[in-house]
């Protein structure tokens, strides 16, 4: 009997984390331990035991549903059946053409990009077009992004922080100084604000119609996500995708790939309103005053433009500022006219080009805002 | 009668209305003395939990409220300065010093325990610690709170290793405003809690305000519901209903009418747009149209 439960609490945990989920030795004792604590005398309360152990976040409730069903129901059949659905460590599949090219290219042009840029193919180059750039020229932009975090992150907050410098006098570290002096506070100590970390929510759309510029954008996010701690990205086509975890690799070729294997709907139609819709739904918690929203995305949407305003007007209220980049407001003779887009306007607190390395320094200061 | 089964039973009399998956993560947490995390939306009763689990324990609650910023000094330790301040004057006038005086200012009544080291020192029954709102501190001090977890045992360099004589019953809570770790939610136990069913909302109204009779309980909770369904950027949660549901009795009302609801509807729903929105849909009549 107890052979046999160690066994099933084994086999159990081996299925989950063939599924994705992470379970380990440690968890597997402690699921043991809970079948034997006593009160686990129906199936319900085994299943009810075995998921406050073993689960550790909402979205794998799903995922231990299906297999503790299955594996009570028909044990052997577990043991033959693939991963159907499987969250987190990203299977290589066939990826999609857009994407396994850059990776590629990127690999292949580490070769070229020893020819450091002079200062005068700089200037030209803060005023191309993205839809014109070359993969070695996404360095830039990684400085930049970068380069912004930095300011993003030095922001003064209300609470303070001791040092040897300052505005103020920080009373308590000097007293506690002065001790070794026989209480004469001969090292005055300083406080000074910490900095604020700001947080930013980044929603890029990958759709058809942003091919050429969501490379950039999303290498954009890539160095920004690396810089400062709290960013989200996610990205959209006809549906909402978070990928915070994916960008988080300490390669971008590989982040690159990690994207292309798990996103499934690169370049294919836009439908801005529903995803936001989702997003509203599933992540509108991980918006709060302190957030800066950013949508990325060029307005072309095929959805319903009631929904987009609607959802638009949720975020506002949530966000501490709603910021769309639209890579065409660079061209000069574009007007926002789609019904999307319209519908969208009223509730941006800020509508800028998002096409070269000029529009993207003028983030900075949209940001900082 | 089991003990799940038991603490139900329990948790019942402590007017805290629970299911089955509630008491078995509470089991399982008290039975494995492992930190049980708790997540869910905003108002569903999580931080109660950790109350009421004091109250079955016959034992201490001891909170620490997180915020952004919040560092080890404030939740571990500080030593009171002004007092050592003052004892330091005072012995120079009676003409004391020297590293006599220094070990006394640095010992225990001049320590000012913070939460954390409060549940580790505590005498008598293992406390519950309550960690509330574990996602608005920063992840720096995720990464401390998990080393206190793991031996719950702290060394202050001027006194020594403090040990907990028995592991606190440990609750973590979170609104889910930033992914926690891997680590930590390895290390914990891990309780869902969803907004509840309509029964359950029905029995917890019963339960916490009796003054309210079954057809307006029944409507309020009905009406909760559904706006939860509605698209609201606010979503009410239970102490919402709560608060509407006294709200009412104050007013003696035994009917949700569409007046008394457009007239109290600020309880349950805290969003001006959302409000609003609503107010059409008063007006129209199509709120409140009684029980699902």
């Amino acid at each position: 009997m107890t052979a046999d439960l160690v066994s099933c609490a084994v086999g159990l945990c081996r299925e989950l984390r063939s599924r994705g989920m992470t379970v380990t030795t440690a968890h597997a004792m402690d699921a043991v331990r809970a079948l034997r604590c006593g009160s686990i005398v129906s199936r319900q309360r085994a299943y009810l035991a075995l998921r406050c152990v073993l689960v550790g976040r909402p979205e794998e409730m799903e995922i231990f549903d299906e297999v503790f069903a299955a594996f009570f129901d028909h044990p052997r059949e577990t043991e033959h059946r693939g991963p159907v659905r499987v969250i987190r460590r990203p299977q290589r599949t066939e990826s999609p053409p857009a994407l396994s090219n850059w990776g590629s290219e990127e690999e292949g042009a580490s070769s070229e990009r020893e020819e450091v840029p002079a200062a005068s193919d700089r200037a030209a180059m803060a005023k191309k077009d993205f839809s014109t750039f070359g993969a070695d020229e996404l360095e830039q932009i990684q400085r930049l992004a970068r380069r912004i975090a930095r300011r993003l992150a030095a922001r003064p907050s209300r609470r303070w922080k001791s040092g040897r410098r300052g505005p103020r006098v920080d009373l308590r570290r000097t007293i506690r100084r002065s001790l070794s002096n026989a209480g004469e506070p001969l090292e005055l100590r300083f406080r000074r604000r910490k900095p604020r970390k700001t947080r930013i929510v980044a929603i890029c759309d990958v759709s058809g119609s942003m091919d050429l510029y969501s490379r950039f954008l999303l290498q954009f996010l890539y160095a920004l996500q690396g810089t400062v701690a709290r960013v989200e990205s996610f990205v959209f086509s006809t549906e909402l995708r978070r990928v915070t975890e994916l960008l988080r690799q300490p390669d971008y070729a590989q982040a690159l790939r990690g994207l292309s294997a798990e996103v499934h709907d690169w370049s294919g139609g836009t439908r801005i309103g529903e995803c936001l819709a989702a997003f509203n739904r599933d992540w509108l918690h991980r918006v709060d005053g302190r957030t800066v929203v950013v949508i990325l995305s060029d307005g072309w949407d095929t959805g319903d433009p009631a929904l987009l305003g609607a959802e638009m007007e949720t975020l506002r209220h949530r966000s501490r500022r709603l910021i769309w980049l639209n890579p065409l407001l660079g061209s000069p003779d574009y007007e926002p006219l789609t019904q999307g887009m319209q519908a969208a306007l009223p509730h941006v607190s800020v509508f800028a080009p998002a096409h070269n390395l000029t529009a993207l320094r003028a983030l900075e200061r949209h940001l900082l805002a | 009668m089991d003990r799940i089964a038991q603490l139900l039973d329990q948790l019942d009399r402590e007017a805290y209305v629970a299911d089955p998956a509630i008491a078995t993560s509470l089991h399982l947490a008290i039975e494995l003395r492992k930190p049980l995390l708790v997540e869910g939306h905003a108002g569903v009763g999580k931080t109660e939990i950790a109350k009421v689990l004091a109250r079955l324990l016959g034992t201490e609650m001891i909170r620490l409220q997180c915020y952004e910023g919040l560092d080890a000094s404030t939740a571990l330790y500080e030593w009171n300065y002004a007092r050592q301040l003052l004892h330091i004057r005072l012995q120079e006038r009676d003409g004391h010093s020297g590293p006599d005086a220094e070990a006394r200012i640095f010992s225990e009544p001049f320590l000012l325990k913070r939460p954390l080291l409060q549940a580790i020192a505590h005498e008598g029954r293992a406390p519950v610690l309550l960690v509330d709102e574990i996602d608005r501190s920063d992840e720096e001090f995720e990464a401390f709170l998990l080393e206190v977890l793991s031996d719950f045992q702290v060394t202050v360099p001027e006194i020594g290793t403090i040990r907990a004589r028995e592991r606190p019953h440990v609750i973590l809570t979170s609104n889910r405003s930033r992914e926690l770790s891997d680590a930590l939610r390895r290390r914990c136990l891990y309780l869902f809690i969803d907004y509840p069913s309509f029964e359950k909302e029905l029995s917890i109204v019963r339960r916490k305000v009796p003054g309210a009779s079954e057809d307006l309980a029944t409507q309020i909770v009905g009406l909760v519901q559904r706006l939860r369904k509605a698209k609201l950027s606010k979503v009410p949660g239970i102490s919402e209903t709560l608060d509407w549901a006294s709200a009412l009795v104050v007013l003696h009302a035994s009917q949700l009418t569409p007046e008394l609801t457009a007239e109290t509807l600020g309880c349950v729903v805290k969003d001006e747009a959302d409000l609003r929105k609503l107010r059409v849909e008063i007006e129209a009549g199509r709120l409140p149209a009684g029980a699902p």
